[in-house]
């Protein structure tokens, strides 16, 4: 590089890279199409994360609906404290709750229900269809008016001035819900409808169940001295544990963490594709010197050494690099005009193109990492190149350089790659994961191609013409089955892992959860109730399958006295268990489907001391042990009991399981409710419908509808993965090329010779096919392999689902990527089929 | 004065131990300033050794090697670079020309080593004295075999190298094309008072040089 930095030298370099890439951009196009393709999804990817989070940074205050947000759950908050909020500037109340809203003639939607006041929201606004709808919730009449989301419109067939059924009173359908300002996901993904608060109180419920949830926003008066009133807000509901404060900016944080976690994957198999992408960068460089075996050596013979020639063709590769990722991240710099359009409307989230220029510099420096790790171990094959074979006319293929110098180097730059995205992502562990199993799979190609070569010497033991030449082209010194082998191996196990995972996800949703799970799923149902429901249903269906379980609400405080915050991180698999309000139950048996592994259950009796049974899972995420301490607020009261056990948990069937049980004689003392499921022969939307008309206070989720919303958002889901796969093996492919133009010039020379020889052209064809079978048929086993421990650890241990192998679907990937790459291989060589006498015969 | 070349007690083997071939046994030979000579032998003799050698494109397994009084044995291969570019003209049997380069810019080439810059004239000077004033921006393959050789003459020559080194440069044309390709080089290594050290297997064109140095089975004879 230091030659770069002398003037005349540069321009040297400059005008020879010119000249080389104006007349040779042919041989470059694997460079470029495979750099340009892989920059470009790093762009999409970086751009599209980049103007979410300053969407959610600038937006902040709507995402809140106020400069400040207060959850008390459960109860409201008390007046006198409602009192201090004025003080301070506007305040405006919504409750929220989970309920059934029903048309006649229709089965009921579980709906998320908003009551709000008329000053919601204290930013932005409501959209509604018709414009003005959102202001008639407030118009006092006989007949309240509803807003409903659109999911609710096409489950109901509902139309403007419908009636509804609301916990038994009528409500009319006075417009369309398109987006609120705070992000609710019920509003995207579900069902969700908005009241006004005047007829909530017309419901007269003592208790909406612990699903029920108070909020309170307040805009501040005074703009100046924020952080004074926010602490001041602090200071007057720290007198309980379970009032949840938020500020602008934490609203979208769940918002952003999911965008993280899904940039995070779509970053990791950029810089799979960029990897891919590297090697063929390498080939092609490999093939490119290769090709210019006599060129580089005339140059030497002349008085170029071979640092010049390396930085001449870096140079070129240089400019390769600045053109494809200025053009990629100008490209990704206007996609979020294009995820604008693919992302939920309700979201109301509107993204706009912001051009930085360290933006660019993100997605340059990588590339460059890349092209420095893949080009280096090419480019300094030219030092290999003898010009003394100037005077033998004979010129010997080069093969990749790994000198001691090199590696370290290449290890230097990998750790820099590595550890520049590790420290752009939350999920460290996993990054570093993938990236050893990545550069270790290469490892492994690597290996099997030596291994192959070791056994096909011991096996020598061929008459046959067409097996010779098999053999001898995969046996040969400086053989370049290595560099096919590790690029067909790399796209086999990528392809096989993605499609083993995607496929054991799709099955788990569509065949093994709605066989387990139940009909229905009831919640927050009163406690003097729960019998009457109970009777009233088995008089519906006497052979229905129910099955209800008390229920408290409670906080988590502390872990052996130590604050729970101090304990676990936000980043914490099972943090969600500790976050927030947390149901609890109790019972005086094990159930049979939670297997005790740590521990024993306790004795019947003691209602005076809280024994805890913890999710085995979460347990040992948050550190617990046995006999360890934990105080949970409940009802506002700190109350500390002793871990007795670790269950093991399986949520996959939906069926009813807490994170948290205690035990019953202490919680006989609590106010609970229940949950309950129903599984049942007849159709659950007649059972629901009969339910809510007799208890119109009964709320229900119906699973399969859920999971037909799981099945949705997965759909999307795949359909985007898909199509990035889609891309990384688009690129595999380029480069299955590239390790085939690697060959073309030896296999067009040595088949210029069979030709001379008298070898047929059906020969050589099927001496090429048995060399592709050969190297296919050996990594077929490795990247199975490979393919099916990853996928198998990721379903098992990150997905937590049960891994099942799919022969059909393996046998098909097998046999289809094997013929698209045999035929594209076939179509790369086309020229070696038929080589021209002419040219070596001068040389040429 | 100086010898161009001296070679002192040089030896070349390939292969290593029992296997080795030894291509040069301990020879000892000079070229002088301005002398022509042709080293003449049977094939695999080592003719082509010696001048790959003195070229520094080889490296003697033994014994020094001296380039205008620089001993280039042991330099590593930036400094042998410099010694080529600053010393030597290389001709190939092969002519070896760059197929993506037109006549000019494959001259000029050597130049451009040289750190000399936006001298296209004096390629196009050098190429219309070969009488290639027509052929400027064709590329090889557009040249007939004659052509081609000349250009890559004029490639050895455009840097006024002190030495030429040219392995069997007529070996691949006909009789006419040699006889008129020879006179070239011939004529411009006087003027230019160059040495010029020629490996050929014609007699015609070994009688012409200053003085003949034969080898046989890696000795001089």
């Amino acid at each position: 590089m230091a030659r770069l930095f002398n003037f005349n030298q540069f321009k040297l370099i400059n005008k020879y890279a010119l000249r080389d890439f104006s007349r040779s951009y042919k041989k470059l196009w694997v460079i470029t199409s495979t750099l340009f393709v892989s920059l470009l999804l790093l762009s999409l990817t970086f751009s599209v994360k980049e103007a979410l989070n300053s969407e959610i940074e600038n937006n902040s205050k709507e995402l809140l609906g106020g400069d400040f947000q207060v959850t008390s759950g459960i109860d409201p908050l008390p007046d006198e404290i409602i009192d201090q909020f004025k003080a301070l500037g506007e305040v405006s109340s919504t409750i929220e709750f989970a309920t059934m809203l029903s048309k006649e003639g229709e089965s009921p939607v579980f709906t998320e229900l908003r009551a709000v006041d008329n000053r919601y929201p204290l930013y932005g606004a409501i959209e509604t269809r018709p414009q003005i709808a959102s202001e008639r919730i407030f118009v006092r009449s006989e007949k309240p008016s509803v807003l409903i989301n659109e999911s609710i419109q096409k489950l109901l067939k509902l139309n403007l001035g419908d009636d509804v059924v609301i916990m038994g009173q009528q409500f009319e359908v006075a417009g369309l819900v398109s987006s609120v300002p705070d992000l609710v996901e019920s509003a995207v993904f579900g069902e969700f409808a908005i009241i006004s608060m005047e007829s909530y109180e017309k419901f007269g419920l003592n208790s909406g169940g612990s699903f029920l949830d108070h909020e309170y926003r307040i805009k501040f008066n005074n703009s100046n001295q924020v952080e004074e009133q926010e602490e001041f807000l602090r200071s007057i509901v720290a007198y309980d544990d379970s009032i949840e404060t938020l500020l602008p900016g934490e609203s979208g944080q769940s918002l952003s963490r999911v965008i993280d976690n899904f940039s995070n994957f779509l970053n990791l198999v950029s810089v799979s594709a960029m990897v891919i992408a590297g090697i063929g960068i390498s080939n092609t460089l490999l093939s490119f010197v290769n090709q210019n075996n006599t060129s580089v050596a005339v140059k030497k013979s002349i008085g170029f050494s071979s640092s010049f020639i390396q930085t001449m063709y870096f140079y070129e590769i240089l400019l390769i690099l600045i053109l494809t990722s200025v053009i990629a991240y100008l490209i990704g710099v206007f996609s979020p005009l294009l995820a604008n359009e693919l992302l939920p409307k309700t979201l109301g989230i509107d993204l706009k193109p912001t051009f930085s220029f360290l933006g660019f510099l993100n997605i340059f420096f990588i590339g460059l990492l890349v092209v420095l790790i893949f080009s280096i171990p090419s480019l300094y094959s030219i030092s290999e190149i003898k010009a003394g074979a100037l005077f033998r006319n004979t010129f010997n293929p080069v093969s990749l350089n790994f000198s001691l110098k090199n590696i370290l180097l290449l290890i230097v730059l990998i750790v820099v790659l590595v550890a520049y995205f590790v420290f752009q992502t939350e999920q460290k562990f996993y990054t570093v994961l993938y990236f050893v199993a990545f550069f270790v799979t290469i490892f492994i190609f690597y290996g099997v191609s030596k291994l192959l070569i070791l056994l096909m010497k011991n096996v020598y033991k061929f008459s046959n013409n067409s097996y010779r030449i098999a053999y001898r082209n995969i046996v040969a010194k400086k053989s370049l089955a290595p560099i096919m082998t590790i690029s067909l191996g790399i796209g086999l196990t990528l392809l096989l892992t993605l499609s083993f995972v995607a496929n054991n996800l799709k099955k788990e949703i569509s065949d093994s959860i709605p066989s387990m799970a139940p009909d229905l799923f009831f919640v927050g149902i009163d406690r003097d109730i729960q019998s009457n429901l109970e009777s009233f249903i088995k008089g519906v269906d006497p052979n229905v399958e129910l099955e209800f379980s008390p229920m408290a609400s409670a906080s988590f405080i502390s872990l052996n006295g130590i604050p729970i915050e101090e304990v676990v991180s936000e980043s914490n698999r099972s943090a969600w268990v500790v976050e927030g309000d947390r149901r609890i139950s109790w019972s005086e048996k094990p159930k049979p489907d939670n297997p005790i592994i740590e521990g024993e259950w306790w004795e019947l009796g003691n209602e005076n001391e809280m024994f805890i049974s913890m999710d085995s899972r979460a347990a040992y995420d948050l550190g617990m042990k046995i006999n360890d301490k934990i105080t949970l607020n409940i009802l506002g009261r700190d109350v500390t009991g002793v871990v007795k056990n670790f269950r093991e948990v399986d949520y996959r069937d939906i069926s009813i399981n807490f994170a948290i049980i205690i035990n019953k004689a202490f919680a006989n003392k609590l106010p609970y409710e229940y949950v309950g499921t129903l599984k049942s022969e007849l159709s659950s939307s007649d059972i629901l419908a009969k339910v809510v008309e007799k208890f119109p206070n009964v709320s229900a989720i119906k699973i399969d509808r859920i999971l037909s919303q799981v099945s949705d958002v997965l759909n999307k889901v795949f359909i985007a993965v898909t199509a990035i796969s889609l891309i990384v093996i688009v690129i595999g492919l380029i480069v299955i090329v590239s390790a085939v133009l690697v060959q073309t010039t030896f296999r067009r020379y040595n088949n210029l010779i069979y030709k001379i020889l008298g070898v047929d052209f059906p020969t050589i064809l099927k001496a090429m096919t048995m060399e592709f079978a050969v190297i296919y048929g050996t990594l077929i086993f490795f990247a199975l392999t490979v393919a099916v421990i990853s996928s198998y650890l990721v379903v098992e241990n990150t997905l937590q689902l049960s891994w099942q192998f799919d022969l059909g679907l393996t046998l098909w990937i097998l046999v289809s990527t094997a013929l698209v790459s045999f035929i594209l291989i076939l179509l790369a060589n086309r020229s070696i089929f038929s080589p021209k006498v002419y040219p070596l015969i001068r040389n040429e | 004065m100086s010898a161009a070349i001296q070679f002192n007690n040089v030896s070349l083997s390939y292969g290593i131990k029992d296997d080795a071939v030894e291509v040069l046994k301990a020879i000892n030979f000079s070229v002088e300033s301005e002398e022509v000579i042709s080293i003449v032998g049977p094939s695999g003799s080592g003719k082509t050794s010696i001048i790959m050698l003195a070229s520094g494109l080889e490296t003697a397994t033994k014994g020094s090697i001296k380039i205008n009084s620089q001993e280039i044995v042991g330099l590593k291969e930036n400094e042998l670079s410099e010694v080529r570019r600053k010393n030597i003209g290389i001709v190939f049997q092969s002519f070896y020309l760059i197929p993506n380069l037109t006549a000019v810019e494959n001259v000029s080439l050597s130049l451009e080593a040289n750190q000399q810059f936006n001298l296209e004239k004096d390629a196009e000077n050098l190429l219309d004295e070969f009488g290639l004033s027509h052929r400027f921006h064709h590329l090889p393959s557009e040249l007939s075999g004659g052509e081609q050789q000349r250009v890559a003459i004029a490639r050895a020559l455009i840097n006024k190298p002190k030495i030429i080194l040219a392995d069997e440069p007529t070996g691949n044309l006909d009789s006419a094309n040699s006889d008129s390709m020879m006179d070239l080089l011939f004529d411009y290594t006087k003027k230019s008072q160059t040495s010029l050290v020629i490996v050929t297997h014609d007699n015609s064109i070994a009688n012409r040089c200053d003085r003949i140095v034969e080898i046989r089975d890696g000795e001089i004879v």
